[in-house]
């Protein structure tokens, strides 16, 4: 009895000193505006976590080197960055204690970390990493990072960097010149490089490059839900569950012992695979969807995507040069119908688009858009009509409308695209069709990647001997000439002011040649101090996207539909644009 | 033009063989040095390789072939009794036949339909769904089968048997010239290392090793992005890439029959080294050669089907390695793309390979046929 | 023996093979340099999407590379680094070339080996068979099989025995697991399938190559010498029959072991996931990844021209009546 008594009163005051220290250590000043539901249950970690791809592996796990996006995925299970945003595109804290916070006038971003993250040797993360990872690192000319585009400015005339500086150990700030209202979405996804590690190899690009502690992974810490186990090029990425997360404290999260992306090398494959139960997750092909769905152990989400099929229309000197004119733009537009495309290339996988803005973005606007391409803008008559006005069709003896050529002969383009992408080439055939049905014969063109990119996507001006580029200007062309060319982009949901590259006069993608000053106006004024306010970005995107798809510089066909396929003991899915959000949640059952 | 003057003429040329074939030569050679600088096309690229091959086997198999008609029906007699040979080289005219007459009877290979994309062949169905992203469902209808399209079609809509028909065209061809480029170039290389041996015998061998270590792939995806896929350019790399493998085969064999007491003979009476070759060793490795054409041709029709897989393929010509590739995606769902195909490949390299095992045995002056 | 002359004529060969493989580095090195793709082109679609400008972003990978600089700059110093022993690093990869090789060169390897035994044990004998009982049922047969393994290509043949053993049976995983190492039953076991598609295209070969030269030395006159002397038939023909057929077998049997790094087995490595040479090797090259395609084309060309040696000079020992002068 005495023993049990004794006992007794030494959980007590463990408990309530435990409790005591705990008080002392929370700092009140950390402020966790998560929106996640109240952390769950403890629950025991388990199992591995498969992903299978067929898309590439990564370059390197160096992030700092990377271009491509597969290498700041893997990196990404290892440091988080300061916040995510969930389905609803709400910010989620993660290695930032409250969101960042910007000035009245645009110009000062704020960024304060949590105080409780730790490199791999259990020394602070302070504010002067992210600083030294901008300044040193990012803004380097000795590292030459590819997207140092994302912090630079142009001010009188020059192209400078923002303006990075310590506030204290959890604060840093960072000062701009001019406005961006976009800037906000980079900072946010800000990850930082040991400056302790780091100054090692300060100057030295090639020590930088094969240093083993980042591309080893090695420096992580707390940052990540997983710690870095080993990667077998063209293999496998293994990362394993770290205990020491600092978002797994409450909850033991993430709850899978090890997470690992195997690479296979056809998705025929990767299917096989699931169907086998032999991994946890891979992306389904639109015709294999419905055979997945029937599989007792199988749940397949559809969510959507921010990727975007659409028909470029060559405006330079080398195309069709009824195509420089928007009313011939429209006519073919109108003529080809968008959800043929979707149900018969895309199995249904679909949404048809009308401008660059997808509808999960939040700044998409429905109203008063042109709607080209579907019912009641789907009309191969008035299409006829408008190439006639165009001076591109006669009219015949019993009154029906004939396209011609100026030239009174029948009208061919060519269409290329990739060889190789069945999505792309069947997007050709359809439109083939399509136009075939209205008098114009449409010629395709199937050639490797490779020639694709050096000879119908890059120009530049005739007899001259400038180096080729994307957009070398009004005057240029490619060397192949083309007419119209399927294509498939990516917009970012969150500023799809980017998609400048594309559509704006000078972006350097924009190789269909497409010139609008007033789009040109919009994407400027999205850019700057105005479109500061929230309401009245919002509106200038509406404003963009109904311009566009009234302008047409290129027929914007479907937003794809990807489908997901987990072996059904995943728990904790929630099915989105961003449902990888919460992946340190999932668990199986 | 008198017939002495002429012949004084091919004497000069030793031989009036040698003569047209100078002639022949020549005559290509001019017309493509036209074609590719005026850029006119008299003939396609492919069209060149068939004349060039064509022009050898003119001159070194029909002209033998027809100035000793009677040994080619004594030969015939004796292939003749082997039925099988016989069952492989009525298969092989037929293919030929299918492949010139077949086009006329059936839809254009290269037209895609949609609406009836992914048809079973006839007398089986298949469940097809699309996706309805208003709804959240799927909307499935059964598709069977039709004699509109008895081979089923692709997931483009292309009629499988057209594509099959097209195929057996541009494969045959394919496998053919590109066989013929390698066993002829191989044959002749290794023949003369072996037997005139020495200096010649290492310079050729030098040479057939740098190109068996050339990186002929990193050419082709080279000359692709400068002239355009080509069927031509996939016949040239795989013929070129070919032959070195031939050429070692021939020479091993060579090797051990050179030092044989009938070369011995042969050269003791007086014949030439050309004669030697021509008419005593060739014969003997002549069975060698026939298996190795006959088991070239799926390894070149392969190939072709491998490169077109990378997107190094010509996407104009239909071919049964494009075919391959199509259905190689959805083997579980429509299988039938990648099956038929597959059999049509089976059953020529099987006709080739029972001609060749009866031409092998006819000429084998031991075998009692 | 007398077979000094094989002493010189080795000696002779490594020289031109030394001078050869150097010749083949430089056309490589410059083909992939001067070559249509470049570096940056495949990040394109991550660029756009991203709204960057693609311009700056390859300007900067290549001056980070050392890219931009003048094409004999660059070949000198890789060759300079090539003879101290540096292979250069991967960028596609990020690792140094020759761990790369090291670490997936073994995967290519125990696939090819175990295929070409496997194709050259089976093919032999079923060979041997079919001549002897020429057009028998069973020479059919074999000939029916022997042929269907070449007609049916690489990958269709490795997914349907994916699907039907893997995923309908349940017998082996729908891919090659690295973890498992590789001197063990386990490896073996996932080895079976991958071994099986690639074997049977090779068997063939090895089929009919072996009936053909049996063939033509059946009817000789030194086996029915050898007959009359009373030899007990499976010494005449496993002897002296095949001993005479043997030469041409000896050149496929090492072709087919030095594919390693051709990429011979490139398709079934893709289909199982098998990260080996051919993989690598191919990725590299549409990634503009210099140094590893030279680094392979030179390894390769080494072993093919080591390879033909070998085969040579096995065929001075194999018959005797060879000689190389």
């Amino acid at each position: 009895m005495k023993r049990t008594l004794y006992v007794l009163l030494l959980a007590i005051i463990y408990w309530y000193v435990a409790g005591f220290s705990l008080l002392l250590f929370h700092s009140p000043g950390v402020v966790y505006q998560s929106n996640e539901e109240a952390p769950k249950p403890a629950k025991e970690a388990g199992g591995v976590f498969i992903s299978g791809t067929s898309a590439g592996d990564a370059e390197t796990l160096n992030w700092i080197l990377a271009a491509d996006s597969a290498s700041f995925g893997y990196v990404g299970h290892t440091v988080d960055s300061l916040v995510t945003y969930d389905n609803e595109w709400r910010v989620q804290l993660r290695t930032a204690a409250k969101d960042v916070e910007v000035s009245e006038d645009g110009l000062v971003y704020t960024v304060t970390i949590r105080d409780d993250l730790r490199w791999s040797d259990g020394s602070k993360v302070t504010a002067e990493d992210y600083v030294y990872t901008l300044r040193n690192l990012m803004f380097s000319s000795w590292l030459n990072y590819p997207y140092q585009g994302d912090w630079q400015e142009e001010v009188g005339g020059k192209t400078v960097f923002v303006t990075p500086g310590v506030v204290n150990e959890t604060t840093f700030n960072i000062t701009r010149q001019t406005v961006d209202p976009e800037f906000i979405y980079t900072v946010r996804n800000l990850i930082p490089y040991p400056k302790y590690i780091a100054v090692k190899y300060e100057g030295d690009v090639k020590a930088f490059t094969q240093a083993p502690e980042f591309n080893n992974l090695t420096y992580t810490g707390n940052l990540g839900p997983y710690k870095f186990k080993e990667w077998v090029r063209n293999d496998k990425f293994v990362v394993e569950r770290n205990p020491d997360y600092y978002l797994g404290k409450d909850n033991g999260a993430p709850y899978f012992e090890q997470y690992i992306i195997k690479l296979f090398g056809t998705s025929a494959t990767a299917h096989a695979a699931l169907e086998a139960r032999d991994i946890t997750y891979t992306g389904i092909d639109p015709d294999k969807v419905s055979k997945f769905k029937k599989m007792a152990g199988i749940n397949v989400y559809t969510v959507p995507t921010t990727g975007y099929l659409l028909l470029a229309y060559n405006q330079r000197g080398n195309g069709w040069e009824g195509l420089k004119i928007k009313e011939v733009r429209q006519a073919l537009s109108l003529a080809i119908s968008k959800e043929l495309i979707i149900e018969q290339v895309l199995y249904g996988f679909g949404d048809p688009a009308f401008s660059f803005i997808p509808k999960v973005s939040p700044w998409y606007l429905d109203k008063d858009m042109t709607k080209y391409g579907v019912k009641p803008l789907l009309d191969k008559g008035k299409a006829k009509e408008l190439l006639l006005n165009a001076g591109y069709a006669v009219k015949t003896a019993d009154g029906s409308i004939e396209v011609r050529s100026k030239g009174g002969k029948p009208l061919t383009l060519t269409l290329v695209t990739n060889a190789g992408n069945d999505e792309r080439e069947n997007v050709g055939y359809l439109v083939k069709e399509e136009l075939g049905a209205i008098g114009i014969n449409v010629e395709l063109k199937f050639v490797p990647w490779a020639t694709l990119l050096g000879k119908y996507l890059k120009n530049k001006v005739p007899d001259t001997d400038q180096e080729p580029g994307y957009n070398n200007g009004v005057g240029a062309v490619s060397e192949e000439p083309w007419d119209l060319m399927v294509m498939g982009f990516s917009t970012n949901p969150l500023s799809p002011s980017g998609q400048d590259v594309f559509y704006a006069t000078k972006g350097g993608l924009n190789f269909p040649g497409f010139s609008n000053p007033q789009v040109d106006e919009l994407f400027k004024r999205i850019k700057s101090a105005e479109a500061l306010d929230e309401k009245a970005q919002k509106d200038l995107y509406a404003e963009l996207s109904q311009l566009v798809s009234e302008e047409q510089p290129v027929d914007f066909l479907a937003f794809q539909l990807a489908n997901v396929g987990f072996q059904k003991k995943v728990k904790g899915i929630e099915p989105g644009i961003n449902m990888g959000y919460n992946y340190h949640l999932w668990y199986f059952e | 033009m008198t017939k002495k003057g002429i012949k004084r003429i091919a004497g000069k040329f030793g031989g009036i063989k040698n003569l047209i074939l100078i002639l022949l030569a020549a005559l290509w050679l001019l017309t493509l040095l036209v074609d590719t600088l005026v850029a006119g096309r008299i003939f396609t690229p492919l069209g060149y390789l068939y004349l060039a091959l064509g022009i050898v086997f003119l001159i070194y198999v029909a002209w033998p072939l027809y100035t000793s008609r009677r040994l080619v029906g004594y030969y015939w007699q004796r292939v003749k009794v082997n039925r099988l040979a016989v069952v492989g080289l009525v298969f092989i005219l037929f293919l030929i036949l299918l492949a010139l007459i077949g086009p006329l009877f059936t839809p254009d290979p290269t037209a895609a339909n949609f609406e009836e994309k992914n048809t079973p062949p006839v007398g089986l169905s298949i469940e097809e769904s699309i996706y309805n992203a208003e709804t959240g469902q799927f909307v499935t209808k059964v598709v069977n089968g039709t004699w509109g399209h008895p081979l089923g079609t692709d997931n483009k809509g292309r009629d499988l048997l057209a594509m099959i028909i097209s195929g057996a065209g541009v494969s045959l061809q394919v496998g053919l010239l590109a066989t013929g480029i390698a066993v002829a170039l191989g044959t002749f290389i290794g023949v003369a290392s072996a037997y005139l041996g020495g200096k010649v015998d290492n310079i050729l061998m030098r040479f057939t090793d740098i190109m068996m270590t050339f990186p002929f792939f990193l050419l082709l995806v080279f000359i692709v992005f400068i002239f355009g896929p080509s069927l031509a350019f996939i016949v040239l790399v795989i013929g070129l890439t070919g032959w070195t493998g031939v050429a070692r085969l021939i020479r091993s064999e060579t090797l051990s029959l050179r030092t044989r007491e009938f070369i011995s003979a042969a050269k003791a009476l007086g014949a030439s080294d050309g004669r030697i070759i021509l008419a005593h060793l060739i014969p003997n490795v002549v069975s060698l050669i026939v298996v190795i054409a006959t088991l070239s041709i799926p390894g070149v029709i392969l190939a072709e089907a491998a490169l077109s897989f990378i997107g190094l393929g010509d996407p104009a010509v239909t071919s049964w390695g494009m075919v391959l590739r199509a259905g190689q995606q959805s083997l579980d769902t429509t299988w039938w793309v990648a099956v038929a195909p597959g059999v049509m490949l089976f059953f020529t390299v099987l006709a080739f390979n029972f001609v060749g095992d009866g031409l092998r045995d006819a000429f084998d002056p031991r075998s009692s046929v | 023996m007398g077979k000094a002359w094989l002493r010189d004529y080795i000696i002779r060969r490594l020289f031109y093979a030394v001078i050869i493989a150097w010749g083949i580095l430089t056309i490589t090195f410059i083909l992939v340099r001067v070559g249509p793709t470049s570096p940056a082109d495949k990040y394109l679609a991550n660029l756009a999407a991203r709204g960057e400008e693609p311009a700056q972003v390859i300007a900067a990978i290549e001056a980070r590379y050392g890219l931009d600089k003048p094409i004999h700059e660059q070949y000198f110093s890789y060759i300079g680094n090539l003879v101290r022993g540096d292979w250069g690093w991967s960028f596609s990869t990020s690792m140094p070339v020759v761990k790369l090789i090291e670490t997936h060169w073994i995967y290519s390897f125990q696939l090819i080996l175990f295929s070409t035994i496997l194709a050259a044990l089976i093919g032999i004998l079923i060979g041997m068979y079919s001549a002897v009982r020429q057009y028998s049922k069973t020479d059919y047969i074999a000939t029916f099989f022997s042929f269907i393994g070449i007609s049916i290509p690489n990958f269709w043949l490795g997914v349907m025995l994916i699907l039907l053993f893997s995923v309908k049976l349940g017998l082996f995983k729908t891919y090659y697991d690295t973890g498992i190492p590789l001197l063990s039953l386990a490896n073996l076991k996932q080895l079976i399938l991958p071994v099986i598609t690639l074997s049977t295209g090779m068997m063939a070969g090895y089929t009919r190559y072996t009936r053909s030269a049996m063939l033509d030395n059946l009817r000789k006159d030194f086996v029915r010498t050898a007959r009359a002397k009373g030899l007990p038939e499976r010494v005449v023909i496993g002897k002296h029959v095949f001993r005479n057929a043997v030469l041409p077998l000896v050149t496929i049997i090492m072709f087919d072991l030095g594919s390693i790094v051709f990429g011979g087995a490139y398709l079934t490595e893709i289909v199982f996931g098998i990260p080996g040479l051919g993989r690598i090797s191919f990725n590299a090259i549409f990634a503009d990844d210099y140094a590893v395609v030279v680094a392979v084309t030179l390894i390769s060309a080494f072993l093919i021209l080591l390879i033909n040696l070998a085969t040579d000079i096995a065929y001075a020992y194999l018959d005797p009546r060879i000689r190389y002068d």
